[in-house]
């Protein structure tokens, strides 16, 4: 590989011209790329019912689309005027499935062909007969409501509906535990606060339909309020889901761009040199776009899991090109030194990567996607540093092994104690112990406690619920069915039963779609009680001579009812297009040649006797906090197992690389005590693990073999050492500043990353010296 | 000729809003009685209603039908309660029936004497003397105004005795209180209780 030697003013060229592909690239896969925020892809397949349907039909249960919206800072009266122009601006728009502020009469919810219905729709027909003492009784009761307030409503309603079933359907439309009414709109109890309940079409995981959505809101509220004063408060999981995402990709950001001045900084002081920092980030590029246009080609759409773990992951390249340059000196080729390296970076590089196939066989896509983008991004990494990156750097920068200092520092290192055996497995075991036996759940599998909500937002959220009445997010009761048709007759038989367990206390209310469409079986029983057209004419004339009304006051009456009578049941999806398909859609999921209806509830304080009366019913209350929880477990478990799998793979590429059984074991000495400190430093403090801190560990084993075989690879040559001894410090300080900045952060996935990479680098780099290190005292005295 | 100092005038005194409101305020607990005779096009004849009206607390009117039946409404912060014996109370929003809603807030307005109150939703126009005068409040709100032409008030002194509710379409409402209430006691006919509600104070 003899290339004439460039012009430095050629290298810098092509530098610029590797610089500019990339970023050509970088724009083309940033358009091509289908990031998606479904946490579907990245959990292994749902196996109990719970997790079924958590995963497979809802995303997250009808809850977590609920967006609770509280208005508040002006007198009542402009609060409910504002509510209803609130609402009249978001019903509208198709992201919304449901708008409501308790100013919907519900007289809208029937569609006028589906009005004659309401005979069957109604339970009147249950308990009474249209007979003319029924009917004289209600005619009474008319003319009284024409006495009273509500004249002016009921007068317009009555000719066609002399019993009044428009109303109280609307009544019994109105949800279960509605809060207080004020000025024609919802109330806190305190009468202060205007309330609202948005439902998204959006799911509760997918943040970029959910920031769309919460946007929306805020831009129609600043509409109405105009300069009120009033106050907008949006509660909910997808309002957190928005406000966290922008946190953290706020905190991100910037910890990022401190880590961008860091690096630059450090590179450019230990090669005084400004054009190392961009030769040294190249290599990286390059793999991240690298694997990023892998998953993309694999795979339909990208995670942005896979990219917050693969970018991680793939950290450890950006140490590749600092060997490099530590290394190179006047006199050496710069690709007879890539050359002379690249036993140790591709012995690290080939078993870091080969380990990451057992991700492959993993069955999680998520996984498989991560896989897919370090080994990629690795590869290719290395592969640049290795062919393109020699051709580039100054072949005669300043020799690292010149250096005084270090020659000082590697003498004070040379006369620290070297790590014993037993004192190596007595410090495994006191580890062991601690991360053991540390009190406190070892695992933490509430994926949400990852990004969690400030205490004050959570009791905020609290207050709301209960105020609306809306359903909760981690309970629900589901029923399983053939058909849609049988499900509904279910949750009619299920429903005296939740009524008994709300006046018992165990729940506050609940909602289902029984509650809005009768089953089949229900709407013919009640067409067999409704009375033939002659027959009823003659009961109605014979009720109104006998009333205040006039003859000639109801006109449509009988035909409705006739109508009602010998028509076909309505099904669900007759409602198809009417404001009653949203409030059964979220309720009642059709598939082919099933149906699952579900009953959301409210105020739940005794989950084990719902699940009994749900048990009772056909019916089962699903967990879906746990459900979720036992997803992570799950996966959880594939990649403990995975990574089983790539510790043999790991070793068993390491022996092959090195060949003899000592240096292996030196070789892997320092990643294994590192990994077992970390996870007793971080139980020790009370730390609950989860997947973050996995990657993150995967992270610092990788670094940790790295040091290590870099160590051994420096043999006891002293110029050798010293270069190398370079090349780790610099390593390892770009490394621990980036990640000791994350692990400051407030965010808690952030902090997960950052604590245990940065505390992965010190005890790497310090057991590598304690324990690979060759005694460096032949040239020693020479200096 | 000296002019007459400071005569009696016979000229009776001329009535304000601010005399009139100031009049007519009338601190919680209060009640009085009411007739009330209420039309439609889908009755026979005009229904007639004797009741009273309470008023327990500043937020709170009680409507209270005693004849021909027994009812109560309360209204409080723009929603209606309607209690019949044996039924389940009906409640509705005060903002589905505007011209409802405008009634009532007048209604509280003047027993509070809260001028600012009233004159945010209506136009107030005063006719006529102390001792027989009319107040007419017209919505302001373009909402209302489609369904409410006018509140007219009638009174005597400090006294409210009629209340008219003219709406944009169907025939006005009214509903005589205190003094003129207990004269209808055995009054059916709809002139004559007209005639009760204006006090003579309109023209028939």
């Amino acid at each position: 590989m003899k290339l004439p030697p460039m012009t430095p003013r050629s290298r810098l060229t092509l530098a610029l011209l590797w610089l500019a592909v990339l970023a050509l690239a970088g724009w083309w896969l940033g358009s091509r790329v289908e990031l998606s925020g479904d946490l579907r892809k990245f959990m292994p397949a749902a196996e109990t019912r719970a997790q079924k349907l958590l995963i497979d039909e809802l995303g997250e249960g009808p809850g977590s689309r609920l967006l609770l919206v509280a208005l508040s800072g002006s007198d009542a009266q402009t609060l409910a005027m504002q509510s209803s122009a609130l609402r009249e601006r978001l019903l509208p728009q198709p992201q919304f499935k449901l708008v409501a502020n308790g100013g919907d009469s519900g007289l809208e919810a029937i569609p006028e062909g589906l009005r004659p219905y309401r005979y069957l729709l109604s339970d009147t027909a249950d308990t009474h007969r249209f007979d003319r003492a029924f009917l004289s009784a209600e005619l009474g009761q008319r003319v009284q409501d024409l006495g009273s307030p509500a004249a002016a409503l009921v007068e317009p309603l009555l000719p066609r509906d002399p019993t009044l079933e428009t109303l109280k359907l609307a009544e019994a439309w109105q949800p279960a535990n509605a809060p207080q009414r004020l000025h024609g709109v919802w109330f806190d109890r305190a009468g202060r606060e205007a309330l609202l309940a948005i439902e998204t079409r959006a799911a509760g995981f997918d943040p970029k339909g959910q920031q769309t959505a919460v946007d929306a809101i805020r831009a129609a509220f600043a509409e109405v309020a105009g300069n009120s004063g009033s106050r907008l408060t949006l509660s909910g999981p997808g309002a957190f889901s928005v406000e966290i995402g922008g946190r953290t990709a706020k905190e991100a950001g910037w910890i990022g761009t401190i880590d961008s001045v860091i690096f630059v900084l450090l590179l450019w002081l230990a090669y005084r040199s400004w054009k190392a920092p961009l030769l040294g980030g190249l290599p990286l590029a390059s793999g991240g776009l690298a694997g990023l246009a892998a998953v993309t080609f694999f795979f339909d759409g990208v995670h942005g899991i896979t990219i917050a773990f693969g970018f991680t992951l793939i950290g450890v390249a950006q140490d590749y090109p600092i060997h490099l340059f530590s290394h190179q000196r006047a006199g050496l080729s710069p690709w007879a030194s890539a050359r002379a390296l690249w036993p140790t970076l591709g012995t690290g590089v080939a078993s870091t990567c080969i380990a990451y196939f057992t991700f492959l066989v993993s069955g999680v896509d998520g996984l498989k996607q991560l896989a897919v983008f370090t080994i990629a991004g690795l590869g290719v990494a290395a592969l640049t540093t290795r062919f393109l990156l020699p051709g580039l750097i100054d072949p005669t920068p300043r020799d690292a092994a010149d250096s005084l200092r270090l020659a000082e520092l590697w003498e004070r290192f040379a006369r620290w104690p070297r790590l014993s055996g037993p004192a190596y497995y007595l410090l495994a075991a006191a580890a062991i112990a601690i991360a053991w036996w540390a009190p406190g759940p070892f695992w933490q599998n509430d994926l949400s406690r990852l990004t969690p909500v400030p205490a004050p937002a959570l009791a905020r959220d609290a207050q709301l619920r209960g105020e609306l009445g809306a359903p909760d997010v981690r309970y629900l009761v589901a029923v399983e069915a053939r058909n849609a048709e049988v499900a509904l007759q279910v949750l009619e038989r299920l429903q005296p039963a939740l009524a008994k367990l709300r006046a018992d206390g165990a729940i506050a209310g609940f909602d289902s779609a029984a509650r809005y469409l009768p089953s089949q079986a229900v709407q013919r029983a009640r067409q067999a009680r409704l009375p033939e057209r002659s027959q009823l004419q003659r009961a109605f004339n014979g009720a109104v001579s006998g009333s205040a009304f006039t003859a000639d006051a109801f006109d449509g009456f009988v035909d409705d009812v006739e109508t009602a009578r010998t028509a076909p049941p309505l099904a669900p999806h007759d409602l198809d297009g009417t404001p009653l398909a949203a409030a059964i859609g979220g309720l009642l999921l059709e598939r082919n040649d099933h149906a699952t209806a579900l009953v959301s509830l409210n105020g739940l304080r005794d989950p084990a006797a719902v699940a009994r009366v749900a048990k009772e019913h056909g019916a089962a209350l699903l967990d879906l906090k746990q459900a979720s929880e036992s997803l992570v477990a799950a996966y959880r478990e594939r990649v403990l197992l995975a990574l089983a799998l790539a510790w043999v793979l790991l070793i068993i590429t390491v022996w092959i690389a090195l060949g003899q059984p000592q240096r292996v074991l030196r070789v892997l000495s320092p990643m294994v005590l590192t990994t077992l400190l970390i996870l007793a430093v971080l139980r020790g403090f009370g730390v609950e693990l989860n997947l973050f801190h996995l990657v993150a560990l995967i992270l610092a084993a990788g670094l940790g073999l790295d040091y290590a075989l870099f160590f051994d690879h420096a043999g006891d040559d002293h110029a050798e050492q010293l270069r190398t001894l370079h090349a780790i410090i610099v390593c390892s300080l770009t490394t621990l500043l980036v990640f000791a900045l994350l692990a400051l952060s407030s965010i808690p996935v952030l902090r997960a990353i950052g604590s245990t990479v940065a505390l992965g680098v010190v005890c790497n780099f310090v057991l590598a010296l304690l324990l690979v290190r060759q005694p460096a005292t032949r040239k020693a005295v020479n200096t | 000729m000296a002019p007459p100092l400071y005569a009696a005038s016979p000229e009776p005194a001329r009535a304000d809003s601010d005399w009139i409101l100031a009049r007519l305020v009338q601190p919680p607990p209060a009640r009085t009685s009411f007739v009330e005779l209420r039309g439609s096009k889908l009755l026979k004849k005009p229904l007639r209603l004797q009741g009273e009206y309470l008023r327990p607390d500043v937020d709170t009117l009680v409507r209270q039908v005693a004849a021909p039946y027994v009812e109560t409404t309360t209204i409080r912060a723009g929603e209606v309660e309607i209690a019949r014996e044996g039924k389940t109370p009906r409640r509705f929003s005060l903002a589905r029936v505007p011209e409802m809603a405008a009634l009532q807030a007048s209604f509280g307005a003047l027993l509070s004497g809260d001028r600012r109150l009233l004159e945010q939703h209506y136009r107030l126009d005063t006719q006529g003397t102390r001792q027989r005068w009319t107040l007419t409040l017209t919505p302001k709100d373009p909402v209302v105004l489609q369904k409410l032409e006018a509140v007219t008030l009638y009174g005597s002194g400090s006294e409210l005795r009629c209340i008219e509710t003219q709406p944009v379409n169907g025939e006005s409402q009214r509903t005589l209180l205190a003094g003129a209430a207990r004269a209808a006691g055995t009054v059916y006919a709809p002139g004559a209780l007209a005639t009760l509600c204006y006090g003579g104070a309109k023209a028939q």
